[in-house]
């Protein structure tokens, strides 16, 4: 069985005691050379001496830990098929399906084994550490699962099935946290780990007004330790206390934390906030140089010890800044979240024109061979619109987030650095912001519309990701912003696993109607290389009216053709083949089973109210 | 109490008084109202709220249902006197950022006349 398999199980890949009989890792010198030269850029040459050894030392202890199966099976893993066609990962929380009496994680295991084997081959569980606040990204400890969703057994069992993404909260700590609390004793050992000062002037307003944070809240945040007050650094939250990089020893314990990680399972570590990771006054404090290079060191590190583990950066900031995160394509993030993806699907749809989401994606380029785009159109947080700033006017974005407020949702606001605040996301439910619950339509109508727009995540470059509730089809929640207070819980509920049962298998749910056609979909998706991540794609300017993208596998050239209608008219499309140079006379829709002959170079097509074609070359 | 339209400044603006609860038992019937006023083009709204007392998501989901439509025909939807309860609910869900909040009704209405 190949090595880039989700079919394997994985769960016997590392031992939970190293094995020290064995001999101890010879690190080559490329990397170790590579890491010293990382550290030296980021702490001088007299600290970075200490920290390669322990580095090495860290990395050692880990591989004690690898099993000889995964020591075997990895010799013939190759980074240009980590991802494949068959690759779609599930986000969703460990804790979002419940039943009385069951571990949450045992639940999900029920629930993805039963109804999501073959559909999503990989699982994002996101933070299921114990945890202080902001649903589990206020970790309190980084190495432990919450009791109240299960423990690392019940982690470990999802491997038998799926590959697995964790989060790497590596950004900051609750402040309940140990490390927090030691800081609060004046513990000598921590005392450095935080980002601290004694009164508010000593940053300058000057310095104070070019710090780019995703929150309004104040910077600095006041806490009593043994020794008086002290002002700490809280990018996101006085309950979320940003850990100080500067400090080489954060960066170690952090590097424990990343290979602990892979021991428990991880294929995907996912790196939360990772744009804020490094502060330096003077600066805007979002993804420095420093930053980048400590993704770089955690990329080399993995790449010696654990080369199937992949990084992917979460950085809601403009599209260019983005795509930075993978480096030159092979020496930092494997995968970036595609941010400017979903306000621009969201753009086509709200206005039946897809014009600005094809000028866009035609702008979409490989970086290489390992690194991808992660495609995705909701997650647990909202739709992030920072990504589209200079793609969007700020007029088209305002007019966006005046339709998400009439479709029942939220805006949530981040200070621009100059005193004003400007929309950061959009909080909503994706079904809430493509279908308005109040238009006098057939909810066949609003399914259709809602399956054409993730349609569009599906046949782009990258892979694909879905949230929970998007597969289920979701409606806003907005009770529960006011009951939890913050304007994320509108689509973060959580879901009664015998009600959610009886929808899947109810052909009169939406439940039911819109996860049957999407798994219909990634099924179809998941058995043509030409959606491989590494497939070319050219994006075809047709119609306002259509989204096209023509996709082709590299290694024996099959084709597929997607055009989705984004409107609800029906649309007659005379596509002519020379000019778009399209080659083949016959093409094949996999999606209703049809075969379309071009005819005098013509290729005619007729749209229904957001139908979605996917036609593949069969000449 | 229920809702009540009235018009101001020759017809331009209208006030609408809203009820002391706002809830799912009377957010479809300010949707509705709200519905009727763009499909006549009136689309500068002064919503009243100095009488309402208690407000649910439904509400505060009514209060916004045409705000894009309104703005996008030069028009807006403004707030008059909010109390409380109700302000630190346009405070949480972030509405008060989008949606300019006035003391009382002669400020909002005098508001669009600037």
């Amino acid at each position: 069985m190949s090595p880039n398999s989700a079919n394997n199980d994985h769960r016997n890949f590392h031992y939970l005691q190293p094995d020290y009989k064995r001999p101890v890792f010879d690190i080559p010198a490329r990397y170790k050379e590579d890491i010293l030269k990382k550290l030296r850029s980021l702490y001088g040459k007299e600290c970075s001496d200490f920290c390669a050894q322990e580095t090495e030392r860290i990395m050692k202890v880990y591989y004690a830990h690898k099993t000889p199966q995964m020591i075997e099976w990895e010799k013939s893993f190759d980074p240009a098929h980590r991802f494949t066609e068959k690759d779609v990962i599930l986000i969703t929380y460990g804790d979002l399906i419940r039943s009385e009496g069951e571990k949450p994680l045992q639940t999900m295991k029920e629930l993805a084994t039963k109804y999501l084997e073959g559909v999503f081959n990989t699982i994002h569980i996101l933070p299921f550490f114990p945890y202080s606040s902001d649903r589990g990204f206020a970790v309190m400890d980084f190495e432990e699962v919450d009791p109240r969703l299960g423990n690392w057994d019940d982690i470990l069992e999802l491997k038998s099935e799926f590959k697995l993404m964790f989060d790497g909260v590596f950004n900051h700590v609750s402040s309940k946290s140990k490390w927090f609390q030691e800081f609060l004793n004046q513990n000598p050992e921590y005392i450095d780990f935080f980002t601290v000062f004694s009164t508010k002037s000593e940053i300058s307003p000057d310095y104070l007004k070019i710090i780019v944070r995703p929150r309004t809240s104040e910077l600095l945040s006041s806490f009593y330790t043994l020794n008086g007050k002290r002002l700490v650094w809280t990018t996101f939250s006085p309950d979320q206390i940003d850990l100080n990089y500067h400090n080489p020893h954060v960066l170690l314990k952090m590097i424990e934390i990343l290979l602990t990680y892979v021991r428990r399972g991880a294929d995907i570590i996912r790196m939360d906030a990772v744009t804020y990771l490094w502060e330096e006054l003077g600066t805007s404090c979002v993804h420095l140089s420093q930053t980048h290079t400590i993704i770089k060191l955690f990329r080399t590190i993995l790449n010696a010890v654990a080369p199937h583990v992949a990084l992917i950066t979460e950085t809601n900031v403009p599209h260019t800044d983005n795509i930075r995160y993978f480096g030159n394509g092979y020496d930092e993030a494997q995968m970036v979240y595609n941010f400017a993806l979903p306000p621009l699907v969201l753009h086509a749809f709200q206005n039946e024109n897809a014009e600005r989401l094809t000028e866009w994606a035609a702008t979409l380029k490989p970086f290489s061979e390992q690194a991808t785009f992660f495609n995705f159109l909701d997650s647990h947080d909202g739709i992030g619109v920072m990504a589209v700033k200079g793609i969007l006017s700020a007029e088209e974005i305002e007019m966006m987030a005046l339709r998400v407020l009439e479709h029942g949702g939220y805006i949530s606001y981040k200070a621009d650095g100059d005193g004003k605040v400007s929309p950061y996301e959009f909080n909503i439910t994706w079904f809430s912001a493509i279908n308005n619950e109040d238009a006098e339509e057939p909810v066949e109508i609003q399914v259709k519309r809602y399956i054409a727009s993730r349609a569009t995540a599906l046949v782009l470059m990258g892979v694909p990701g879905i949230y929970l509730h998007g597969l289920l089809g979701s409606k806003n929640d907005a009770e529960l912003v006011i009951e939890e207070g913050q304007t994320r819980s509108i689509n973060r509920k959580n879901l009664n696993k015998l009600e959610l049962f009886k929808s899947l298998y109810n052909p009169e749910s939406t439940t039911y109607q819109v996860t049957s056609h999407l798994i219909r979909l990634i099924q179809i998706r998941s058995n043509q290389c030409a959606f491989h991540p590494n497939a070319s794609q050219r994006v075809l300017h047709v119609s306002p009216s259509i989204f096209s993208v023509l996709r082709t596998a590299t290694h024996n050239q099959e084709t597929i053709l997607s055009l989705i209608n984004v409107t609800h008219k029906t649309f007659h499309l005379k596509l002519n083949v020379e000019t778009h140079n399209l080659n083949g006379k016959s093409w094949h829709d996999l999606i209703e089973d049809e075969t379309y002959q071009v005819r005098n170079r013509m290729l005619n097509l007729t749209l229904s109210p957001y139908q979605i074609l996917w036609l593949k070359n069969t000449t | 109490m229920s809702f009540i339209v009235q018009d101001v400044n020759h017809g331009s603006i209208q006030v609408l008084s809203i009820p002391e609860r706002l809830t799912t038992e009377t957010s479809d019937e300010l949707k509705k109202i709200l519905k009727d006023l763009v499909e006549k083009g009136k689309y500068k709204l002064v919503m009243d709220l100095k009488d309402t007392q208690y407000m649910d998501s439904s509400g505060l989901g009514a209060i916004v249902s045409k705000i894009a439509v309104m703005r996008s025909n030069n028009g807006d939807i403004r707030i008059a006197a909010p109390q409380e309860y109700v302000m630190n609910l346009l405070e949480l869900t972030h509405i008060d950022q989008i949606v300019k909040i006035f003391k009382n009704v002669d400020e909002a209405v005098n508001s669009f006349k600037e």
